[in-house]
C-alpha cells in the first residue's frame, strides 16, 4: 500500500509541475503574440489553438494533484456526522463509482484519439496534431484514476480494520499520511 | 419511461450522490453520462463524456479562468493586498471603526486584481486581523468585517464566478466585468455604512487608530494603489476598450502583477511556485466542475427538463416579481450548502430560460443578482468559506464569534440586493454605455 501511496503521490506532483509549467507558458505565448501583434504587426500564427492545448495539459495534468489535496469540492455536511466505519463504507461505494466511471472515460478518451490519429487530424491553422493531446489528456485523467483508487483502498482498509482478520493492516500507510507529506 | 421523468430521477441521484459527499464534478459527470446513456445509449453516452472534457479543456474562451486565477494568487503572494491595506489604513485608521472601514476599501481595491472571494479575504484577513486586535476591536466586528469584504472580491472585476456565469449563457465577460463595478463600489459603501452605523452607536466596538501625517499617506499611496490601478487600467481597461479578448486580458493581468512583483522584488522563486501550485489546483477543481456540468447540462437538455419546466412556470398565475422572489430564495437556502461556483454552475441551465426567456429580465443584471445572493452563501452558516478562511488566519477566535458578526453585513448585503432589483440600471448602465 505504502509503495502504492509513494507512487500516486510523486506521479501526481510530477505531473502538477508540468502543468504549472504549461499556466507560465499560456501567459507568456499571450503576451508575445499581443506584443508582436502590436509593435511589429506580426502576430504568432495558431496562437489561439496553442494556448488551448497547453491550456488543457495544465488542466489535465493537474487534476490528480487536486484530487489528492482533496481540492474537488464535495458536500461533507450529512456524511461528516456519520460514524467513521459508515462514512468508510460511502467513500469506498462512491470511489468506487467514481472509479469505474473515470477508468472507462479514459479508456474511450484513448479510443477518440486513436480515431484522430487514424484521420490524421490537425489543427486549422498552426497544423498541430490533436492525437498527442487528447493521450496527454487521458494520462491526466489516469493520474486522477489512481488517486481514487488509493482513496478506495484506503476507505477498505478503514472498512475492515475492526474485523480481527484484517487487523494488521497499517493504518499510517493511508492516504491521509500521504495528503500530511504534500508541502 | 419518459424522458423527463429520466431528468427527474437523474437530478435526484445527483442530489443523493452530493450528500454523500462524491465531489460535485463527480456526480455531475457520471449521472450525466448515466442518464444520457439511457436516453440514447452507452457507447454515445461514452463518445459525449470523451468529447465534452476534451472540447472543455481545450475551450479557448476558459482558458481566461486559469490566467485570472493566477493573476488573484500572483497578487496574493505578492504582498500587494498588504500594501493596499497599509494604504487604506493611513488613510483613514484614525476615525472610530477605521481600520474596518479601511479593509473594507483595501478588499475593494484588491478585489480589482483578484477574482476570488477566499483569496481576497485571506489577503487583507492575514494583515488586517492582527491591526485590529492591537486597536482592541471587538472580535465579532474585526473578523466578519473581513469575511464578508471578501465578497467583494467576485463582484468587482475580474471576477471566476462572472467567467463562469458568462460561459453557461453566453453572455459577454466584458459586460459582465462592466456590470460588477457599481453593485461592487455600492456593497462597498454599504458595509462601510453598517461599521459607521455600529461604531457610533458602540466606539467600544471599533476604537480609533493613531493618525497618520500626510507625508506617511503619500508614502502609502506609492505602496500599493498606483500598481493596482496600472495593471487594472491595463488589463480589465484594455478589455473594457476593446484591445484584448478576455483571455489576453487575463494574461496581461497576471504578466503585469508578476512584473510589479519582480521589479519591487516582493515574489520570491518559492512563492512564484506556490502562486503556480494554487493556479494549478483551483483551474482543475474549476474545470472539472465545468466539463461535469457540460455533461450533465447534456443529458437535462435531452431530457428536456428545464424547457418543460420553463414553460410550466410561464402558466404560474403570479406576477415575474413573485416567480423571480422565490428563485432568489431558493439560491439562498442552496448557497448555504453549495459552493458558489457549483451552484452557479447547477442553477442557471435550470433558471437562466424561466428568468431571461419566460420572465423578461435582463440577462446581464441576473448574472449580477446571482453572484450577489450566491456571495451571501460564502458568510453564512454552516457552510460559509469566507468564514473558515478568517477562522484560519485567526484560530483563537471561535467560530460563532465570527458568524455572530456576520448578520449586520448580510443585511447590508440583502439591503443592496433589494436596491439592485428596485433600481436595475445601477448593474446595467455601464454595460449599456459599453455597448453604445
Amino acid at each position: 500500500m505504502k509503495l502504492l501511496n509513494d507512487f500516486v503521490t510523486g506521479f501526481s506532483k510530477q505531473l502538477d509541475r508540468i502543468a504549472g509549467l504549461c499556466i507560465f507558458c499560456t501567459m507568456a505565448v499571450v503576451v508575445a503574440n499581443i506584443l508582436l501583434r502590436a509593435i511589429f504587426n506580426q502576430p504568432i500564427i495558431g496562437t489561439y489553438e496553442i494556448v488551448c492545448y497547453i491550456t488543457a495539459l495544465a488542466i489535465a495534468l493537474s487534476l490528480a494533484n487536486c484530487a489528492i489535496q482533496s481540492g474537488h469540492i464535495a458536500v461533507g455536511i450529512i456524511v461528516d456526522r456519520f460514524p467513521l466505519r459508515l462514512q468508510a463504507i460511502i467513500d469506498f461505494s462512491t470511489n468506487l463509482i467514481a472509479l469505474g466511471f473515470w477508468g472507462l472515460s479514459v479508456w474511450y478518451l484513448g479510443d477518440y484519439a486513436n480515431t484522430t490519429a487514424m484521420n490524421g487530424l490537425v489543427s486549422p491553422t498552426a497544423q498541430i496534431p490533436i492525437a498527442p493531446i487528447i493521450y496527454l489528456v487521458a494520462l491526466g485523467l489516469v493520474g486522477l484514476c489512481l488517486v481514487i483508487l488509493v482513496r478506495t483502498v484506503d476507505s477498505l482498509i478503514k472498512i475492515l480494520a475492526d474485523i480481527p482478520l484484517f487487523r494488521f493492516t497499517d493504518q499510517s500507510e493511508s492516504i491521509s499520511s500521504v495528503r500530511k507529506a504534500i508541502p | 419511461m419518459s424522458a423527463q421523468l429520466t431528468g427527474i430521477i437523474g437530478t435526484v441521484v445527483f442530489l443523493t450522490l452530493i450528500l454523500l459527499r462524491m465531489p460535485i464534478a463527480y456526480a455531475m459527470a457520471l449521472v450525466g453520462f448515466v442518464g444520457f446513456s439511457f436516453l440514447t445509449s452507452i457507447t454515445v453516452g461514452f463518445n459525449m463524456v470523451a468529447k465534452e472534457i476534451f472540447n472543455t479543456f481545450t475551450s479557448y474562451s476558459l482558458s481566461v479562468i486559469a490566467m485570472f486565477v493566477w493573476m488573484g494568487f500572483l497578487a496574493y503572494y505578492s504582498g500587494i493586498g498588504t500594501r493596499l491595506f497599509i494604504f487604506a489604513y493611513k488613510m483613514i485608521g484614525h476615525l472610530p471603526g477605521g481600520l474596518a472601514v479601511a479593509t473594507q476599501a483595501a478588499c475593494a481595491i484588491f478585489g480589482a486584481i483578484c477574482g476570488s472571494n477566499t483569496a481576497t479575504a485571506a489577503t487583507i484577513g492575514a494583515i488586517a486581523l492582527p491591526e485590529m486586535e492591537k486597536y482592541k476591536y471587538d472580535p465579532s466586528l474585526a473578523t466578519a468585517s473581513i469575511a464578508a469584504g471578501g465578497v467583494l472580491g467576485v463582484l468587482i472585476p475580474p471576477s471566476v464566478i462572472f467567467i463562469v456565469y458568462g460561459m453557461a449563457t453566453e453572455q459577454s465577460i466584458g459586460q459582465l466585468f462592466m456590470a460588477g463595478i457599481l453593485p461592487g463600489i455600492l456593497l462597498m459603501l454599504a458595509y462601510m455604512a453598517t461599521i459607521i452605523i455600529l461604531t457610533s452607536r458602540n466606539p467600544s466596538l471599533g476604537p480609533a487608530g493613531p493618525k497618520a501625517s500626510w507625508s506617511e499617506r503619500a508614502q502609502a499611496l506609492r505602496g500599493g494603489l498606483v500598481e493596482v490601478l496600472l495593471i487594472f487600467g491595463l488589463s480589465i481597461g484594455g478589455l473594457f476598450a476593446g484591445w484584448f479578448t478576455p483571455t489576453e486580458a487575463g494574461a496581461v493581468g497576471a504578466a503585469g502583477v508578476l512584473g510589479v512583483s519582480l521589479l519591487g522584488k516582493s515574489l520570491s522563486w518559492k512563492k512564484f511556485n506556490n502562486s503556480l501550485l494554487d493556479t494549478t489546483r483551483t483551474t482543475a477543481m474549476i474545470m472539472l466542475m465545468i466539463a461535469g456540468a457540460m455533461i450533465f447540462g447534456r443529458f437535462m437538455a435531452i431530457s428536456r427538463v428545464p424547457f418543460e419546466l420553463a414553460s410550466w412556470t410561464g402558466t404560474l398565475p403570479l406576477p415575474p416579481w413573485a416567480i423571480m422572489g422565490v428563485i432568489l430564495f431558493i439560491y439562498l437556502i442552496l448557497g448555504c450548502f453549495i459552493d458558489a461556483l457549483a451552484l452557479v454552475l447547477l442553477t442557471i441551465p435550470i433558471f437562466y430560460p424561466i428568468v431571461v426567456n419566460t420572465l423578461g429580465y435582463d440577462p446581464i443584471w441576473f448574472g449580477v443578482i446571482v453572484v450577489m445572493v450566491v456571495a451571501m452563501g460564502v458568510i453564512t452558516p454552516p457552510v460559509g468559506m469566507n468564514v473558515y478562511i478568517i477562522k484560519g488566519v485567526a484560530p483563537h477566535i471561535p467560530l460563532e464569534v465570527i458568524f455572530k458578526g456576520i448578520w449586520p453585513f448580510l443585511g447590508a448585503l440583502i439591503v443592496c440586493l433589494i436596491i439592485l432589483i428596485a433600481f436595475p440600471a445601477i448593474a446595467t448602465i455601464l454595460p449599456n454605455m459599453l455597448l453604445s
